[in-house]
């Protein structure tokens, strides 16, 4: 038994050695010189045949067929180039395959929380040098686009498509009355619109103010107040900003009105999130805070499409009626992971996806999202129905705003929304102490990822 | 005294048979879920209005579930094989061979047997990525190349209570290690092998923790336990398919026992008899 | 036979340690590859910060961040939650149905089988049944109760009632004890019983003083793997929560575990997603150590129990 240990050390040290060595990886982006786009020859032609993988979050029939096609755009500009695709990848999925060494060669992702922890890590690789050599400008985009792709100077990931979110409210359960533009009118509004059976039971609710009701994010209702996540130096500004006591002042307010009991039981009963049975297509709330997606969706249901509903912006603080019209946006990312086997045409097929104005006019009209050029959005083949041009409006507003890049974005989240149920359901005494501890969890964590 | 015995007869049967009823209830109602329609499955009904058998099929048609079948077919089978391979001889030896620190060995087969599996994920999990062998089943088929230390435990466990005399006899004659080890241990230890071989191929069958981790991203390399998990999240508002999917998944594993019964239930009652 | 063989130790047996280790070397190399190396490498990754791209000593950074994370203690009392009430229920349940078993006249057999074809079940399967089974809203367990007037609780979707869900899966799934039991009440000796019969014993004391002696290294056996079992408790902890929390992969949101309110968290799930969705390697190995810490105790207790059956038999 005496030589195990020995063997082990000796295993240990090799190993070791070998953790930190790392595999000769492909050469990045920007190490190369790029095909010749000033010459007479068309670049197309000077890029090497190659097959790409591209990974996505898309999973629908009629998303993954939109984004094909998209992608068939590029295919006939480089018909050299083939693209093979994965459908349905998570975050998750794509972080474990770039750490694991097997990132394809292009990622999409529907979220932009990861964004800072892959730039920062170079788990996604810097298109900087790439954007400067082909000469893209980037004032095209939105300020809150060109944010949440990029983190602390290197950007990685360019914007696809965007989402920005608002209201939508049932006409049919208006009573006539117009959407709310204040909080106090929405408490207002949603007293008048709900509707109780005799055991005081809710029967339809005006609005469902818990964070935990589907898109009831604090990301997603911050923007109503102006409230901010982050100091600049990338610890948590949650306790020290007013903005977020008034929010969640107002928020337990209107829950203690429905009574916390009565409000569980009515957002339990609900119906998916993702399918037929949603309160919304079932009448079964008045407004609810969605992202522009739900137009789609709900033209897609059967039943829902009939429905009379019309969109607003976000009802916003009493005493800041200037951010009224702006709204929380972020929306998918798409760039080239670190260890792509042919990262000079993945950037290729990034450029086309992102920058090209047909191509995104096409995706969007089929997926009802945001197109994120200014080009694209104000492109005449972009269909502008009114409650979709409501969320073009928003997005396009200077003061909305996206969830600011962090390293733990995930885990910051996380720990706000983990506080916010104690509160809604009134366990909280004392909010100030609270929200210190939420920024304690967050600067924590913040120290232990390295700062 | 008839009267009482016979009160208690009745008491202890009711009893039984509720209880057994308790028991096939959660397997009633998942398979009537399964044969509901889309509509239905979402509705307080109970029973279903129109006998939709075709959800069996749907689940074959929008899943990999063949693939996965076949993955965890080769996982369970290779990784039980390799498992025998290197288990036997290591219990063979703890069992009858007599040297400085064999109980110390045998310390170390229980303290194996006891340690949680992620533990020691982190240090293995990259051993595998270097060797480039994650996104794939190996990672957790590998191993039993070397030994699993709860066949070992089983195994020394059954062969300790084989009477020396017939491997004497056998050393006798002349016979070598390896011999002895096919001729006369192997035969009378059959029903241990055979129950090691079932748990451990059960086992794999149900892993979800490891390919959890190695699977990787391609539906085409999963297994079954990994597959159901994310079916649910894939057609979140069809508890019909999820629960005919769920049906298709135990099903193998229900058909087997039946055929290898006796196996099983001699294989759980040594573990807890010999243990 | 054996009396003389102990006397007389042959001389064939000489060099039986080379030939012990010959045929162990292939567990050993793989006991030193897959139990050792990784415990060492565990304890050198923890003082590290590492993320597969970049290895940085940080001291006890980790550590510090361990012990006043409340997750940590949370996950913590929910490992312990399920040592402390789901094994003892387990155990006794299935010594219960057990005991009813051996005592039935006719219908054993059938009984027998449909108690332990549970246990079967693939985990991932099991759990995804209950987690539909116990649908506050449309599943059918609160569906009958509320024929009979009972307002059913939410189950999966409440944190009071999410680890006795599993409880009740724990209970379906307690085949493999059962059967264990009822080998082990099948060996009690009848004549034990009519002889405490005749000395006027009733049944709980029949139990205690002729069941209870016999049986007792199998109880402490499945208590024992049990506590280990629960230790390890992952699969059944994450499933739940997963569909419970109605968590949609094809969204891309990230999943937080331990829906609801973390009630569901064991440690061993803490330390994979620390590990393999966060890849903060250098804290899940501070993660492991302490879940190695607490099988150990664990194993201690086990591994007294096993020297003392080996010095009796």
């Amino acid at each position: 038994m005496r030589f195990v240990p020995l063997a082990a050390a000796g295993l240990l040290a090799l190993s070791l050695t070998a953790c930190t060595a790392g595999k000769e990886a492909p050469p990045s982006l920007g190490a190369q010189p790029g095909p010749t786009t000033s010459g007479t020859g068309p670049a197309a032609a000077a890029l090497p045949a190659a097959t790409l993988e591209l990974w996505h979050g898309f999973s629908t029939d009629v998303e993954t067929k939109a984004f094909e096609e998209a992608v068939a755009g590029f295919t006939k500009k480089f018909p050299q180039i083939k693209v093979t695709m994965k459908k349905g990848i998570q975050d998750d999925q794509i972080t474990q395959a770039i750490r694991g060494g097997k990132a394809p060669d292009v990622a999409a992702s529907f979220t932009t929380d990861n964004v800072a922890q892959w730039c920062k890590s170079g788990a996604f690789q810097d298109l900087t040098p790439v954007i400067e050599q082909d000469g893209i400008d980037l004032s095209v985009l939105p300020a809150a686009s060109r944010a949440y792709t990029e983190f602390e100077g290197r950007r990685c990931t360019m914007p696809l498509l965007a989402d920005a979110y608002g209201l939508y409210y049932n006409k049919a359960l208006m009573k006539g009355e117009q959407p709310p533009k204040t909080l106090s009118e929405l408490t207002e509004l949603t007293k008048k619109l709900t509707v109780r059976d005799a055991d005081g039971d809710i029967k339809v609710a005006g609005f469902i103010p818990s964070f935990q009701y589907y898109e009831n994010s604090p990301s997603h209702l911050g923007p109503m107040v102006g409230a901010r996540w982050y100091n600049d130096d990338g610890t948590s500004a949650i306790g020290a900003d007013p903005a977020w006591k008034q929010l969640l002042r107002w928020q337990k307010d209107l829950v203690d009105w429905y009574g916390y009991d009565k409000l569980e039981k009515f957002r339990k009963g609900l119906g998916d999130e993702w399918g037929a049975e949603h309160p919304f297509f079932k009448g079964k709330v008045a407004m609810v805070l969605d992202g522009e997606w739900r137009n789609a969706m709900i033209a897609n249901d059967s039943v829902a499409k009939d429905m009379d509903y019309g969109t607003a912006p976000l009802p916003v603080a009493d005493d800041q009626p200037d951010l009224y019209g702006s709204g929380f946006t972020a929306g998918t990312v798409i760039g080239v992971p670190r260890g792509a086997e042919h990262p000079r045409q993945a950037w290729e097929l990034v450029k086309h996806l992102t920058t090209d104005t047909e191509s995104l006019v096409t995706l969007s009209n089929a997926l009802r999202n945001v197109p994120t050029t200014q080009a694209a959005m104000e492109h005449p083949d972009l269909a502008r129905d009114d409650n979709f041009a409501t969320f073009l409006d928003i997005f396009a507003h200077p003061k909305t705003s996206t969830l600011p890049a962090n390293v733990n974005s995930v885990f910051n989240q996380d720990a706000f929304s983990t506080f916010l149920i104690q509160w809604e359901k009134g366990t909280v005494k004392d909010l100030d102490a609270g929200l210190a501890g939420v920024d304690k969890r967050i600067n924590d964590k913040l120290k232990l990822s390295g700062g | 005294m008839t009267r009482r015995r016979a009160l208690m007869w009745i008491a202890q049967h009711a009893l039984a048979i509720a209880l057994a009823l308790t028991f096939l209830g959660p397997v009633v109602f998942v398979a009537l879920t399964a044969l509901m329609t889309d509509e239905q499955a979402l509705t307080s009904r109970l029973w279903p209005e129109q006998w939709n058998w075709a959800n069996f099929g749907e689940v074959f048609a929008r899943s990999e579930l063949l693939t996965w079948t076949v993955n965890t077919f080769v996982y369970a089978s290779l990784a039980t094989l390799f498992m025998l391979v290197s288990s036997v001889p290591a219990a063979y030896a703890l069992a009858r061979f007599r040297f400085r620190g064999r109980k110390a060995a045998f310390l170390v087969v229980i303290s194996a047997m006891m340690l949680p599996p992620q533990v020691v994920a982190v240090p293995i999990y990259l051993v595998w990525a270097r060797l480039d062998l994650t996104d794939s089943l190996w990672p957790l088929i590998l191993p039993m190349l070397f030994g699993d230390a709860f066949s070992i435990f089983l195994l020394r466990q059954f062969l300790l209570t084989i009477p020396r005399d017939y491997t004497d006899a056998a050393k006798v004659d002349g016979c070598s290690d390896v011999r002895i080890l096919f001729t006369v241990i192997l035969p009378m230890a059959r029903p241990a092998i055979a129950a090691v071989a079932l748990f451990s191929f059960f086992y794999c069958w149900n892993d979800y923790y490891g390919p959890l981790l190695y699977a990787g991203v391609d539906q085409e390399g999963w297994t079954l336990s990994l597959g159901l998990a994310t079916f649910k999240a894939f057609h979140s508002v069809q508890w019909n398919l999820t629960m005919a999917a769920t049906l298709l998944v135990t099903a193998p594993v229900i058909i087997v026992f039946l055929f290898a019964q006796r196996v099983f239930i001699e294989g759980v009652t040594l573990t807890g008899v010999k243990g | 036979m054996m009396v003389s063989t102990r006397v007389a130790p042959p001389r064939r047996w000489r060099g039986e340690g080379v030939r012990a280790l010959l045929w162990l070397s292939p567990w050993i190399i793989g006991i030193a590859v897959f139990f050792v190396y990784p415990l060492l490498s565990t304890v050198y990754f923890s003082f590290h910060r590492y993320d597969l791209f970049t290895l940085e000593f940080v001291g006890l950074d980790n550590y510090r961040y361990a012990f006043s994370d409340a997750r940590v203690l949370q996950s913590a009392l929910n490992t312990l939650w399920l040592v402390v009430f789901m094994v003892p229920a387990q155990v006794l349940f299935a010594l219960g149905v057990a005991q009813l078993l051996v005592k039935l006249k006719i219908g054993g057999g059938i009984l027998r089988t449909i108690f332990y074809l549970p246990s079967l079940v693939p985990m991932v399967a099991g759990t995804v049944a209950f987690v539909y089974l116990l649908n506050p809203a449309t599943g059918p367990v609160n569906q009958l109760l509320a024929r009979f007037g009972i307002t059913g609780p939410d189950w999966f979707g409440s944190a009071a009632w999410a680890k006795p869900s599993l409880t009740l899966l724990a209970l379906w799934g307690a085949g493999n004890t059962i059967m264990i039991f009822l080998a082990a009440l099948l060996d009690v000796p009848r004549h034990l019983y009519e002889a405490a019969a005749i000395d006027g014993a009733g049944s709980w004391r029949q139990f205690r003083s002729v069941t209870l002696p016999v049986i007792s290294p199998v109880l402490m056996f499945s208590a024992v793997t049990g506590v280990i079992y629960a230790v390890q408790y992952f699969t059944q902890a994450m499933i739940a929560s997963r569909v419970a929390s109605g968590a949609t992969d094809s969204a891309g949101t990230t999943f937080t575990p331990g829906y609801p309110d973390g009630s569901l968290l064991t440690l061993p799930q803490h330390l994979f997603h620390t590990g393999f969705r966060d890849w903060s390697m250098g804290l899940a190995c501070v993660h492991a150590l302490l879940l190695f810490a607490v099988a150990m105790l664990f194993t201690l207790i086990l591994l007294r129990q096993f020297s003392r059956a080996e010095g009796t038999s």
